[in-house]
């Protein structure tokens, strides 16, 4: 009952949009563990992710894959 | 026709220190999250640095991500444009190289920041140009208000099941054809908001725009978009 006037927010709140006492609000709701809350931002992340699909996937270099799995296996093996 | 495993199998043995799983997670996911912080970023180098952070990050997190049965693709996502815009706002130099150096990863939280090389804010929400353009490097400044989740704060618990962002996938052509549809003012601010990460009162700056109207044209934009995801992807609720 107390989450109708937050439920324009959650997609802007998840992307760091909103400015204001809305925001607090939201805050403060999950904090308590408001389970509507909880669950429309979960909703609001699906809407988040689909946006987040909108730019054309990109070949980064291959460098990048290569450093990375050696950062890897130098966290594993630290010792050799 | 061999199937795939699903990315929450293969972060699963991720989970269990499986580097190569990593590395087929890496091959499945990278174009798109590369993809996004690029068109954030307009960097090589600067999105090419925050890729690998983001699944070394991946790498550290991976148990308690498969504990919670979360999808790894909303992560992913959710994540890199976090890493992005962190970078965007100042919180770390662009390196801006062509030759990279090794890198150093710092495996504790992601600061990241950039400068961002644009000569126009214009990004389509849909099929956007991708374009290392001029030299103009632009900082944005911390706006003011409450504060939103930060990358340091986000909950994987806020995170929609695998399910839910299968389905998005699965639709997603349709989806983006609905998004494109936004009356212009609406993806205008949008657009600053997703790939700029611009506060609502930093968007009426930027479009030299009353407050108020920014705000109603953001929430219109989102309720558009959240309806036409639920319409698309058959998940109307009833109380809407």
């Amino acid at each position: 009952m107390g989450c109708q006037h937050l439920e324009e927010l959650y997609e802007l709140w998840l992307l760091g949009a909103l400015s204001g006492q809305g925001s607090v609000d939201l805050r403060d709701h999950l904090a308590r563990g408001c389970p509507h809350c909880l669950a429309r931002v979960r909703e609001a992340a699906e809407t988040i992710y689909l946006l987040g699909r909108s730019p054309k996937p990109a070949r980064p270099h291959p460098r990048v894959k290569t450093e990375l799995l050696r950062q890897i296996s130098r966290q594993a093996a630290p010792n050799r | 026709m061999s199937e795939e495993p699903a990315g929450e199998e293969l972060l699963a043995r991720v989970a269990r220190q499986d580097a190569a799983a990593l590395g087929e997670l890496y091959d499945r996911y990278a174009p798109r999250v590369y993809g996004l912080m690029f068109h954030i970023l307009v960097s090589r180098a600067a999105a090419e640095e925050a890729l690998q952070e983001v699944f070394l990050r991946l790498w550290e997190e991976s148990s308690r991500l498969s504990e919670e049965g979360r999808s790894v693709a909303a992560w992913l996502i959710v994540i890199a444009r976090e890493a992005a815009i962190g970078r965007l706002r100042g919180l770390r130099p662009d390196p801006q190289r062509d030759d990279m150096p090794p890198l150093r990863i710092k495996s504790e939280k992601m600061k990241a920041a950039g400068t961002r090389k644009s000569k126009d804010v214009h990004h389509a929400i849909a099929g956007p140009k991708t374009v290392e353009g001029k030299n103009e490097a632009r900082k944005v400044s911390p706006g003011d208000g409450a504060k939103p989740p930060s990358l340091n704060e986000f909950s994987s618990a806020w995170l929609p099941q695998p399910k839910e962002i299968d389905l998005i996938e699965e639709r997603l052509g349709l989806l983006h054809k609905a998004v494109n549809q936004l009356p212009k003012p609406q993806r205008q601010a949008l657009e600053l908001a997703v790939f700029r990460g611009l506060r609502d009162s930093e968007i009426a700056v930027e479009l030299g725009e009353p407050l108020g109207k920014v705000r109603s044209s953001l929430r219109a934009a989102v309720t558009y978009v959240k309806h036409r995801r639920r319409a698309v992807c058959g998940t109307w609720a009833a109380n809407i």
